[in-house]
C-alpha cells in the first residue's frame, strides 16, 4: 500500500500574482509530496497483537486510517477481516473497533453514556442492545458510577477508557489502536495496556497498536513492524528483533546539559562504534539526555566517554553496559532517534 | 429499519443536547424574531401611511402587506437555518474531532444527515413559532384549524428543498473547511431574488427567473395563497409540484456532491483538517 499527500504551496498573501519562476517549480517538484506510506506490505495473523513502532511522522496513524477506510490509498490495497477497504467498505468498518485521536473525537457536552449510545446507533446496533452493552462497557471501564457525568468534568484517562469503550461496543474481532496511551499518566498507561492486553489473549482480538512506545511494544506485542518515513524496515518477534543488535555491546550515559555537538565529538573518539547517538531529555521534567554507543568494544568506550564528559563538565547521573532495546534496533536500522523526549 | 431509525433519532438527540448545553440561545429565540421583521413593518406603514396599501394588493393579491412581510420572515428563517445549519454542523464535527468516527462508522451516511437536518428543522421551527405567535398576537395574522395541515405540508416540501441545498454546502464544508461565506452569499441570493419582502413580480422579467429556481418562492406564493388569500391546497397545485421536481434535483445533486467530496477528501487526507 502506499500514500502520498500533496503539501500546499504557500508563497505568502500576494504570493498568487507573482509567476514562478522554472528554478523554483523544478525544486518544488520533488519537495511538494510527502510519501506517507512506501510500499507498505505486512500481514497480521488472526488473534495477533501486532505493533507498529516508529517515531512521529513515521507513517503510523496514515496507515490505520487507511485500514480503517478514513483515507483511500493511492496504490494497492488492504483486506481486514477477509474485506478489501475499498471494495467492501462497509464490511471492512463493521469489522473494526477503531482508536484514533485520542480524548478529542468524544463529545465532551455529551455524557460518557450519551456518547456510547451515539456511536452504538452508528453501527447499527439495536437500541436496547446498545444500552446493555453501554452499561457492561462502562463496568469493564470502572466508570459506571460516573456514566451519566459529561465529559467534560472527566480526566484525560477517564475519556481515553471511554474511547476505548467505543472501539468495543460492538464487539469488532479487530481493533485498530493508534497510540492509545499518549498523554496519559503512568497509572492510566498501565490500565489501558493491560486492557489490551486482555483483548488479545482472552477474547482473541487482532490487534494493531500503533505506538512510539518502544516499552509498550515491547511488553505488549507478538510481532512488531518498525516503521520509517513510510517505510516498514523490518517485522519479527521483539526478541528477534533485539537479537540483531544482541551481538552489539551497548554503553548508555544518561547526563545533564550535554554541549551541542558532543556526539560528533564522542564518534571521533571511538572510531570503533558502529551508532554513537545523543537523543535529548526534558531536564525541566528531571528526564535526562542519553548517550548511545552501539558496537565496538564496551569497556574501551566507558572510560573514553566519561573522561571526555568530565573534561566538559558534564554531569553523568547513570551508567548502563549491557541490553539492546527496540529503540536500539530502531537506531541501527534507520540511523534515527525513536523518539525526541526519551522514553515514557 | 429500526437501527436507521435509531440513527436519525441518535443524531436527532445529540444535536438538541448540545442546543441545550448552551441555554442562552432560547433568550435569542425570544427576543430576535421581534428585531427580525419589526423593522420592516414599521418601514412600510411609514412609507404607506397605513396598514393597508391599493398598490400593493394589485400585485400581491391582498392591501394587507404586514402579514405578506409576516410570512416572508417566518419562512425565510428555514432557510437561514438550513444554510448555515449543515455546513456548520460538518465542520464542527471536523473541528471536534469525531468527524473520522463518524465517517469509518459502517452505516449509512444519509441518514446522519437527515438526523443532522432533522435537528436543524427543530432550532428553525421554534424559532418560526415564537415569530408566529408574535404575529398572530401584535399584527393580526390570522391561523384557522383548516389551514394548518397545508401550510405544514408546504414548509416540509420548503424544508426538503433547503437541505439539498445545505448538503451543497455541506460538500463544500468538507473539502474547504468553511461554507459560512457561501451560505451567507446564498442567504442573500433567496433574500434578493425570492418573495421574503416584496412580491417576486416587482422585479425585472430576467431577474424573476432566478427567483423560479429557488423553493422559498414556490413555498411562499403557496402559503401565502392559503393563509392570506383563503385558497385551497388544489389551487397551488402548480406551486407545489414545482417544490417536489425543485427538491427532488437538489437532493440528488447534494447528496451525489457530498459522496464525491467525501471520496476527494479522503484521497487527499484533508478529511479531518477543520
Amino acid at each position: 500500500m502506499a500514500k502520498r499527500f500533496t503539501k500546499k504551496k504557500h508563497r505568502g498573501i500576494f504570493g498568487f500574482l507573482r509567476r514562478e519562476r522554472k528554478e523554483e517549480r523544478q525544486k518544488s517538484e520533488h519537495s511538494d509530496v510527502t510519501v506517507a506510506l512506501d510500499d507498505v506490505n505486512i500481514k497480521i495473523r488472526s488473534g495477533e497483537l501486532f505493533g507498529l513502532l516508529g517515531p512521529n511522522g513515521a507513517g503510523k496513524t496514515t496507515l490505520v486510517k487507511c485500514l480503517s477506510t478514513v483515507l483511500i490509498p493511492d496504490k494497492g490495497t488492504a483486506v481486514v477481516n477477509g474485506f478489501d477497504v475499498r471494495k467492501q467498505t462497509s464490511m471492512v468498518r463493521a469489522s473494526l473497533g477503531l482508536v484514533i485521536g485520542g480524548e478529542r473525537t468524544l463529545y465532551w457536552k455529551l455524557t460518557a453514556r450519551d456518547n456510547l449510545m451515539y456511536f452504538a446507533s452508528l453501527y447499527k446496533m439495536p437500541r436496547k442492545q446498545a444500552g446493555e452493552r453501554v452499561d457492561e462497557l462502562l463496568g469493564m471501564m470502572q466508570l459506571s458510577d460516573r456514566a451519566d457525568e459529561r465529559l467534560e468534568d472527566y480526566s484525560t484517562g477517564m475519556r481515553q477508557k471511554i474511547a476505548v469503550a467505543r472501539a468495543l461496543l460492538h464487539d469488532p474481532p479487530v481493533l485498530l489502536l493508534d497510540e492509545p496511551t499518549l498523554g496519559l499518566d503512568p497509572t492510566f498507561s498501565r490500565q489501558i495496556r493491560s486492557q489490551i492486553r486482555e483483548l488479545s489473549e482472552k477474547q482473541g482480538k487482532t490487534i494493531l497498536l500503533a505506538t512510539h512506545y518502544m516499552e509498550e511494544a515491547d511488553q505488549l506485542c507478538d510481532r512488531v513492524a518498525i516503521i520509517n518515513d513510510g517505510k516498514v524496515v523490518a517485522v519479527d518477534n521483539p526478541n528477534k528483533l533485539k537479537e540483531m543488535v544482541k551481538e552489539t555491546e551497548l554503553v548508555e550515559i544518561a547526563c545533564y546539559n550535554p554541549p551541542s555537538g558532543i556526539d560528533d565529538s564522542l564518534k571521533s573518539l571511538c572510531p570503533n562504534a558502529d551508532i554513537v547517538t545523543l537523543l535529548h531529555g526534558d531536564e525541566a521534567k528531571g528526564t535526562p539526555s542519553r548517550i548511545k554507543i552501539l558496537g565496538g568494544n564496551a569497556e574501551e568506550h566507558v572510560s573514553t566517554v566519561i573522561d571526555a564528559l568530565r573534561k566538559k563538565n558534564v554531569r553523568i547521573s547513570n551508567l548502563n553496559v549491557g541490553v539492546p532495546t527496540l529503540e536500539d534496533v530502531f537506531i541501527k536500522l534507520t540511523g534515527a532517534k525513536l523518539t525526541e523526549g526519551g522514553e515514557q | 429499519m429500526r437501527a436507521n431509525l435509531f440513527i436519525i433519532w441518535s443524531e436527532l438527540i445529540k444535536n438538541l443536547k448540545f442546543l441545550l448545553a448552551y441555554p442562552v440561545v432560547f433568550v435569542f429565540w425570544a427576543i430576535f424574531p421581534v428585531f427580525w421583521f419589526v423593522p420592516f413593518i414599521l418601514q412600510g406603514e411609514a412609507f404607506v401611511g397605513g396598514l393597508q396599501s391599493q398598490s400593493f394588493a394589485q400585485i400581491a393579491g391582498t392591501p394587507e402587506y404586514i402579514p405578506f412581510i409576516v410570512l416572508g420572515a417566518i419562512l425565510n428563517s428555514y432557510v437561514l437555518t438550513s444554510l448555515y445549519g449543515m455546513g456548520e454542523s460538518i465542520r464542527r464535527e471536523a473541528y471536534r474531532g469525531t468527524l473520522d468516527y463518524i465517517l469509518s462508522s459502517p452505516c449509512n451516511k444519509a441518514f446522519i444527515l437527515i438526523g443532522k437536518a432533522l435537528s436543524e428543522s427543530i432550532s428553525s421551527t421554534m424559532f418560526a413559532i415564537s415569530q408566529l405567535l408574535i404575529s398572530i398576537l401584535f399584527f393580526g395574522l390570522e391561523m384557522t384549524l383548516g389551514i394548518i395541515m397545508p401550510v405544514i405540508l408546504i414548509i416540509i416540501l420548503l424544508i426538503l428543498g433547503l437541505y439539498g441545498i445545505a448538503l451543497v454546502l455541506a460538500a463544500v464544508s468538507l473539502r474547504y473547511k468553511q461554507a459560512h461565506d457561501m451560505a451567507h452569499t446564498l442567504e442573500y441570493v433567496f433574500y434578493l431574488f425570492a418573495p421574503v419582502r416584496y412580491p417576486i413580480e416587482i422585479l425585472p422579467i430576467w431577474l424573476q427567473i432566478i427567483g423560479k429556481l429557488l423553493p422559498l418562492t414556490y413555498a411562499l406564493i403557496a402559503v401565502r395563497s392559503i393563509m392570506l388569500l383563503k385558497e385551497s391546497i388544489s389551487f397551488v397545485y402548480m406551486e407545489i409540484l414545482a417544490l417536489l421536481i425543485i427538491d427532488a434535483i437538489v437532493i440528488l445533486i447534494g447528496f451525489y456532491l457530498f459522496n464525491w467530496m467525501e471520496k476527494r477528501t479522503k484521497t487527499s487526507g484533508t478529511i479531518s483538517h477543520y
